[in-house]
């Protein structure tokens, strides 16, 4: 298992960042649609955790998907999200982390970063307890949270996947991937 | 510092997850002192080559690799040829800082050591805390350069520091290697040799498998490989004046000039309404404005746009699409036009990549294919009598044949030699395909004018030259083109009409009043290039 | 991108700048995690008043601008407090129809929930007008021991967004000029998020690897000097003292009896 190195590092923050920009547009028409339609608001929550497993399934290193979430609370908090994004970023990430770490950083699939976005909803969960969002009535709690958990899943599972799919089909992907060590010994013909 | 050769004995090497080599037991040894260009075509492995001597390859990128000997030298620096990804500061001083906080250097010397610096290589700036952004182009690979002369190395390796600079740009950081390299080892890879050749001790050349054709001195080498060198597309001395031979040789391409030089020689024939017209044309863009009292192009003109970097070229460009607003009298074939983007117009954008929407070569090319058949098919309908229109049988997306699509499609790439499986995505592309590629899909759209935004920035040879031949095609059967270029030579040869942006006004003239007062400066140019 | 960066520029360096950004952060994010996890208006309220005071005070801005930073705050803290109003848990039910269900249970926890954002806010700003980015990557290298890597690293992503944002523009236009017709529904969000990403992404990665290495080809390394040297300095002990003034006042003054 490699550690970041320097251009790693740079990739991932830079990949967190950008998601920080679109994050920030996310959430001006998020506040918006906020108290209308709360369940179109929970529907579209999930580009929130969508850094993490997407940063993981694009670099395939141990510390990408943590390093990526901070890095887009960072930003998202520099330009005016409030501080507490960094609380959220630090435990999403987190929760993202860990789900890779258990299946050791080899497996990529459409279900663990399904699962990664999940974890990192349910580290979000834990904080709103704290702070008083889910202080609501039994039905409004499940609706919220439910479709929030759905909204994971697509953002994380299936859009993320899709559009690294795709980023690999550009042949960019190959500037950071891990190297095949086996290559080398294929030179020594 | 040492006396020590650099280089690789041996070297092996092959990009991660493809099977060809880059380089198979090649050997180079690069002695003190020595300054040595190396050429080659694009995609040979130049870059990497450099990479692996300074010793960026293993230690910041991995590839697969394999040497008996590889020797780096002890201290070095390595400018880039993307002047906007050398930074990761954004302040001038604060870059330079960077380099300083690297060796540990105590603070309170920083400041005067980065005024040293920037002196050095005549980066001449009203304060130390400039923006980056603020700076030309060639102004920040002069500021590159100052940071690497800050590493106080013995070896500086350049990878085609002017490809990505307009033709000052470039004048002027070879002015400023020369002055400050002079004592240090120097190794570039570059494709414009045009009037540096003379400072160099020595030409390698390597062919497409990487491997090394040529070393020598470089007017031996110039001489032998120069069939070589104008095939693989390296811009060498007299290029443009030979290529012109080769074409006044061909009749059809002869005849092609001929008219030219005669648009060129007398400008808008009375009477004639112009294809396209603007009067009093304004445009604001935030602080930033422009003003054309009067400007109009005929069909089959060829518009060279020309003005410093900001002017406001692309701003116009965007404005004659309909992308921007703007103000005033605006008129094709007589007509006002509207807020839409005009149907007789299609526009190239500058990085070709953002034009891209599929994941496949032979998609992008149907893509324009289907929009083409659209637009026919509802001028068709448009055409008609209202009464038609109003009884014709409800039609959804025609069911255009795929199948049919793709041979069309095929059989255009195959026309303009973009001999590449269709199957592949376009960002896999080398950047001169990607821009020929990106030129394709506008023409296949088959719209009366063309807008391209400096189409052969950055380019071989060989690209721009297929690229220039296809538009003059294009001239012949009648569409008129109109393109943001600093290319001077393209400007002479090509251009009909020139527009120019300066201080937020354009101006029009023809190709021989525009660069009248330039002959001088081209005298000076090719006394270098023949020494 | 120069003209926002501009708005952002304080008019003056009051002493909340001159203090030390490490410190500063450390402070604040201590009073964000105790509101964070607590439970008490009163204490929500002091507080707002108290670094309501600050702020206004020693921002280093005008007024105007400090008012139009707390829009979307206050946008955000209403529209957070409504939606627990109208739907927050409780028994004691005042008003009721369909789905809404106000009680005074929610109405506490609507109050709270606005007030607590509404602070959070104040804090952020308090934070962010008088500490810009750089001073405050590098005091956190030589306060709090990050990695200078995480550091850099940062700042040239940050280098990065002008030309991220130009380019979403470009895409845009380059779009329009394609004829790209997206289909309804679902698919059409899926097919946006694609077209737009792919490029983005691709250019944002290719542009990080390169600076990447540049940065590697400057000797970049953990052990190095500072070009801005971040120090401790009398205005940080003044810094010190108001914010516990500002905490105890937020503590007392709620308990006092009214």
């Amino acid at each position: 298992m490699k550690k970041l190195s320097l251009v790693d590092i740079v990739v991932i923050i830079v990949i967190g960042i950008v998601f920080g920009v679109i994050m920030k547009f996310w959430d001006d028409l998020y506040s918006v649609v906020k108290p209308l339609l709360p369940t179109l608001r929970q529907l579209i929550y999930g580009m929130w955790f969508m850094v993490g497993p997407f940063a993981a399934l694009l670099i395939r290193k141990p510390g990408a998907a943590l390093l990526a979430s901070v890095a887009g609370a960072s930003l998202s908090a520099l330009v005016g999200n409030g501080f507490e994004v960094l609380m959220y970023g630090l435990i999403q990430g987190l929760g993202a982390e860990l789900v890779f770490l258990a299946f050791r950083y080899r497996k990529f699939s459409i279900a663990v970063a399904g699962l990664a976005g999940i974890m990192s909803c349910v580290g979000g969960f834990l904080l709103d307890l704290s702070y008083g969002y889910a202080e609501l009535e039994t039905w409004a709690l499940i609706v919220k949270y439910g479709l929030r958990v759905i909204s994971a899943f697509i953002f994380t599972g299936i859009f993320a996947y899709y559009i690294v799919l795709a980023l690999e089909k550009t042949k960019v992907t190959s500037l950071i991937r891990p190297i095949d060590y086996s290559e080398i010994d294929n030179l020594k013909q | 510092m040492t006396n020590k050769a650099i280089g690789v004995t041996k070297l092996r090497a092959k990009y991660s997850g493809e099977k060809q080599l880059i380089f198979n037991d090649l050997t180079l040894s690069i002695p003190h002192g020595q300054k040595l260009l190396l050429l080659g075509p694009s995609g040979c492995g130049k870059s990497t080559l450099l990479q692996i001597i300074s010793g960026i390859i293993p230690g910041a990128v991995q590839i697969p690799l394999l040497a008996e000997q590889i020797t780096k030298p002890e201290s070095w620096g390595f400018v880039f040829q993307d002047p906007d990804t050398q930074f990761c500061m954004s302040y001038v001083d604060e870059e330079l800082a960077f380099v300083l906080e690297n060796q540990q250097i105590p603070q309170e010397q920083m400041k005067q050591l980065i005024e040293e610096a920037l002196e050095h290589v005549q980066l001449h700036l009203p304060k130390l805390h400039t923006p980056i952004a603020e700076l030309s182009q060639g102004m920040k690979q002069r500021l590159a350069l100052a940071a690497v002369l800050l590493l106080k190395p013995d070896v500086v390796f350049l990878d085609e520091p002017s490809a990505l600079l307009d033709p000052e740009g470039k004048q002027y950081i070879w002015e400023t290697i020369r002055s400050t390299l002079a004592q240090h080892t120097v190794i570039v890879v570059e494709h414009h040799i045009d009037g540096i050749l003379d400072w160099f001790d020595r030409v390698v050349v390597l062919n497409r498998q990487g491997d090394i054709i040529a070393d020598g001195h470089p007017s031996h080498v110039f001489v032998e490989q120069k069939s070589f060198l104008m095939q693989e597309g390296i811009w060498y001395p007299n290029i443009w004046e030979e290529y012109f031979s080769y074409q006044s040789d061909s009749p059809s391409l002869a005849f092609r000039a001929e008219a030219t030089a005669e648009l060129q020689a007398q400008p808008n024939t009375s009477g004639s309404q112009p294809l396209l017209e603007l009067q009093n044309f304004k445009i604001k863009r935030g602080a930033y404005s422009l003003d054309v009292p009067y400007a109009a192009a005929q069909q089959g003109d060829w518009i060279a746009i020309r003005g410093k970097n900001g002017a406001g070229k692309s701003t116009l460009l965007f404005a004659l699409a309909r992308l921007l607003a703007s103000n005033g009298s605006y008129r094709i074939q007589g007509e006002d036009v509207g807020e839409d983007i005009p149907p007789s117009m299609s526009y190239v954008f500058q990085n070709p990549e953002l034009q891209f929407i599929t994941d496949r070569i032979i998609d992008e090319v149907t893509h324009s294919l289907i929009v083409k058949y659209d637009k026919e098919r509802t001028e068709k309908e448009q055409s008609e009598h209202w009464i038609k229109r109003l009884f014709a049988p409800k039609q959804r997306k025609s069911r255009i044949d795929l199948q049919q699509l793709t041979l069309e499609a095929s059989a255009a790439l195959e026309q303009l030699q973009l001999s590449v499986p269709p199957d592949r995505h376009p960002y896999e592309l080398s950047i001169g395909q990607k821009r020929r590629l990106s030129v394709l899909t506008a023409l296949v759209e088959n719209r009366s004018i063309l807008l391209l935004d400096e189409p052969t920035f950055g380019q071989d040879a060989r690209s721009t030259f297929i690229m220039l031949e296809w538009l003059q095609q294009l001239q012949a059967s009648g569409v008129t083109i109109m393109m943001i270029t600093h290319d001077e030579q393209i400007m002479r040869r090509f251009a009909t009409q020139i527009w120019h942006i300066e201080h937020g006004t354009l101006t029009t003239c023809s190709p021989a009043q525009a660069l009248y007062s330039k002959e001088a400066d081209d005298e000076q140019l090719t006394q270098l290039v023949h020494t | 991108m120069n003209s926002l960066l501009n708005w952002f520029t304080p008019n003056k360096q009051t002493w909340l700048h001159r203090c030390n950004p490490s410190l500063k952060f450390v402070a604040l994010f201590a009073i964000m995690l105790f509101v964070f996890f607590s439970r008490a208006i009163g204490l929500y309220v002091g507080y707002i008043i108290c670094l309501s005071i600050v702020l206004w005070s020693s921002s280093g801005f005008p007024a105007r601008k400090v008012a139009l930073l707390h829009i979307p705050i206050l946008i955000s803290s209403l529209s957070s407090g409504i939606t627990l109003t109208l739907f927050g848990r409780g028994n004691d039910i005042i008003w009721q129809w369909w789905i809404i269900k106000i009680s005074h249970e929610s109405i506490h926890s609507g109050m709270m929930i606005g007030t607590k954002s509404l602070l959070i806010g104040i804090i952020s700003l308090l934070l962010l007008l008088t500490s810009p980015p750089v001073k405050l990557l590098y005091s956190f290298m030589q306060q709090l021991r990050l990695p200078a890597k995480y550091a850099y690293a940062f700042l040239a992503g940050l280098r990065l967004v002008p030309y991220m944002i130009e380019e979403v523009q470009l895409r845009r236009r380059a779009l329009r000029i394609r004829r790209v017709q997206a289909d309804r529904g679902f698919a059409k969000i899926y097919q946006m998020i694609k077209l737009y990403s792919i490029p983005l992404i691709a250019q944002a990665i290719r542009r990080a690897h390169r600076i990447g290495i540049a940065m590697e080809a400057k000797q970049f390394q953990q052990k190095r000097t500072y070009y801005y040297i971040t120090s401790f300095s009398a205005y940080d002990g003044i810094f010190v003292c108001i914010v516990l003034i500002c905490t105890a006042v937020a503590l007392i003054v709620p308990e006092l009896p009214v």
